[in-house]
């Protein structure tokens, strides 16, 4: 019987392609939603590696008349010190704009052993910092006073730039060039990967450079870890000393929790817009195949007829009906396979392959699914044929 | 071999009420030709049709090879017509997507036998309508004689005790028509099928055994 199938779909090709190509065109565009989302899943389920809740971010902006770096470094010292003094914070660390969550980024490059890598988060932080997010250090170590005015410059780098320079090996003490013209910048830690583009984006590549005495005319942002019972009125005293400390200056204080929320909406709309589109194309697709089968069942009432006058029961019909359509999705998923394949083998994306695979397999299965179902109504219909009316129509 | 029993049957649409076949009884023996006469639309097919159990009457009782058809659910009665039946139409019916051995073998897909098995039957058959050397054709590469003759092939080839024709001959010209009659003749003759038959054609009639005429469903001869 399968070899009959196939052979009346081998004839019928002409008429057959157009719905191949149709359920082809609907396997890439759900192989497309279904990686999406998969990579979003999966960026999603990792640890954000820090601890956000109860950390609070101060934005100001530096008014101090004196480009004397030293007293300006004596300056904020003193001030982190102070708040982290007062009551309800666990601790304070001064950073770079970029603080987790976001919309500020500074990027730079690196190159390790003739390989040149793009796109590295570039972090101005202190001592402080892994303490006050509470994020894990991997291998080696943090900062401490020895590395105050050492002429060798060291570097901490994140978990992910340091597999991708070497792999399972350790990066303590070695080396690389940055795009600076630094040569031989040595790296003395590795910390945890950072979330800091929120739940669902990939992870990236990160350095943490040590502040130095010149950043603290431009560093603008304090990360304050408060114990859970901080309160508004604790905030109000914190922006009050901000204010006297700092005349003059835009004192701001977020919450990394809202600041999250609103990141993450922010790189959810694509993936609503994007499943908005899929649902459209499916809702699309499925009325096409519906409607193709629909087509070629009136079409071939006489073929049906005349295969139940010679001995069909109405249910072999339905089933050979059903059973052409599966061939047919089978065929077409065989090429889109074919195309989707090529993504992981050409690391397009740079996913990781078990997504594209993962997305690739849910395809096929939604595909099958959505075929079975677009076809068990019209192979339904097909099977209460009665066989004198089909005749008697031709 | 085929018994019908004060059979009526009516086609009820939206407005009209049909009566197609009005009280017909009718017995054809195991072997016998019978041949069905009458002008169109008296309710040929139809009849046929119930014979062939494709279609249901809306009175009377049919039994054939002496078994009363009325209990029958859908998958005994496909086996049925299956195995014991051949039908033959005016118009063919073949299938255009299938070679002619692909459209020859189609009744025994519908039987538990083997794909070599098949082939051997169905080569068989177009041995027996002459058209060994066409097997590879489609049926539009055919003529219309040729095409009946593939038809006649594909309703023989699972071995029928019964063939149902109706106007095998009917879109052929006389030679062709007369071909096609030598072989449903031989058929009768040599394997002892029996065979009910429509026709137009007086002549084709006298060459059977027995002659109906239909007039407005009823029976008349
Ligand atoms: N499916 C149907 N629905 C309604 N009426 C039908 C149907 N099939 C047949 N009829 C009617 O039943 C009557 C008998 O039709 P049938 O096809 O049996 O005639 P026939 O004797 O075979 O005619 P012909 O010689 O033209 O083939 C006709 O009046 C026809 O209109
Ligand atoms: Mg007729």
């Amino acid at each position: 019987m399968f070899k009959h199938l196939f052979k009346m779909i081998w004839n019928k090709k002409k008429q057959n392609s157009l719905l191949i190509v149709e359920i082809l065109l609907s396997f890439l565009v759900i192989f497309a939603v279904f990686t999406f989302g998969l990579n979003s899943y999966n960026n999603y389920a990792k640890p954000m590696g820090i601890d956000y809740q109860n950390v609070w971010a101060i934005s100001y902006n530096n008014t101090l008349k004196t480009n004397n770096g030293d007293s300006l470094k004596l300056f904020y010292d003193n001030m982190v010190d102070n708040i982290k003094a007062m009551p309800k914070v666990i601790d304070a660390a001064h950073t770079s704009a970029n603080i987790p969550f976001s919309t500020s980024h500074m990027s730079t490059g690196l190159t390790h052993n003739g390989d040149h890598i793009q796109d590295v988060n570039s972090f101005m932080v202190d001592e402080n910092y892994p303490k006050t997010l509470n994020v894990k250090l991997l291998d080696g170590r943090w900062y401490n006073k020895t590395d105050v005015g050492s002429k060798q410059k060291v570097i901490v780098i994140n978990n992910k730039l340091k597999e991708r320079m070497f792999g399972k090996a350790s990066a303590i003490g070695k080396l690389y060039n940055d795009d600076d013209g630094k040569k031989g910048v040595k790296i003395i830690g590795v910390l945890d990967d950072i979330k800091f583009n929120g739940d669902y984006q990939s992870l990236e590549y990160a350095i943490y450079n040590r502040i130095d005495t010149s950043s603290y005319r431009w560093l603008g942002k304090i990360l304050v870890k408060v114990s859970p019972d901080a309160n508004a009125a604790f905030e109000s005293q914190l922006y009050k000393f901000m204010a006297n400390n700092l005349k003059d200056s835009n004192i701001e204080i977020e919450h990394l929790t809202n600041k999250l929320t609103a990141y993450n909406k922010f790189t959810l709309v694509p993936l609503i817009i994007l499943s908005i589109v899929a649902a459209f194309l499916i809702i699309n697709v499925a009325l096409g195949i519906f409607g193709v089968l629909w087509y070629n069942i009136n079409k071939r009432r006489g073929e049906i007829g005349l295969r139940r006058a010679v001995g069909a029961p109405g249910s072999s019909v339905s089933a050979q009906l059903v059973s052409e359509a599966m061939i047919l999705a089978t065929l077409s998923l065989i090429v889109g396979a074919f195309f989707a394949v090529q993504f992981p083998l050409l690391n397009v994306f740079d996913l990781p392959a078990s997504v594209y695979l993962l997305a690739m397999l849910l395809a096929v299965i939604f595909i099958y699914l959505l075929v079975l179902v677009c076809s068990l109504y019209p192979g339904k219909q097909a099977s209460a044929i009665l066989p004198a009316v089909a005749l008697h129509e031709e | 071999m085929i018994k019908l029993q004060n059979i009526q049957k009516v086609y009820r649409t939206d407005t009209i009420e049909t009566l197609a076949l009005n009280g017909i009884n009718l017995d054809v023996a195991k072997g016998e030709f019978l041949s069905i006469m009458g002008p169109s639309g008296c309710g040929k097919s139809t009849l046929l049709n119930i014979m062939g159990l494709l279609d249901e009457p809306s009175k009377g009782n049919i039994s054939i090879a002496e078994q009363p058809t009325g209990k029958f659910n859908d998958k005994q009665l496909a086996k049925f017509r299956n195995q014991k039946l051949g039908f033959i139409f005016q118009s063919y019916h073949l299938i255009g997507d299938l070679q002619v051995i692909d459209n020859v073998e189609l009744p025994l897909l519908y039987r538990d036998t083997t794909a070599k098995e098949r082939r051997r039957l169905a080569t068989e058959a177009l041995e027996k309508v002459g058209l060994s050397n066409r097997i590879k054709h489609f049926p539009k590469q055919l003529s219309g004689g040729q095409r009946q003759r593939v038809a006649i092939a594909r309703a023989i080839v699972g071995n029928p005790e019964i063939i149902l024709a109706d106007e095998p001959t009917g879109n052929l010209d006389s030679a062709m028509g007369n071909e096609i009659m030598e072989i449903l003749l031989q058929l009768n003759r040599v394997d002892g099928t029996t065979i009910v038959m429509v026709t137009h054609d007086e002549n084709m009639a006298q060459k059977t055994h027995r002659l109906v005429r239909l007039f407005d469903g009823s029976q008349v001869q």
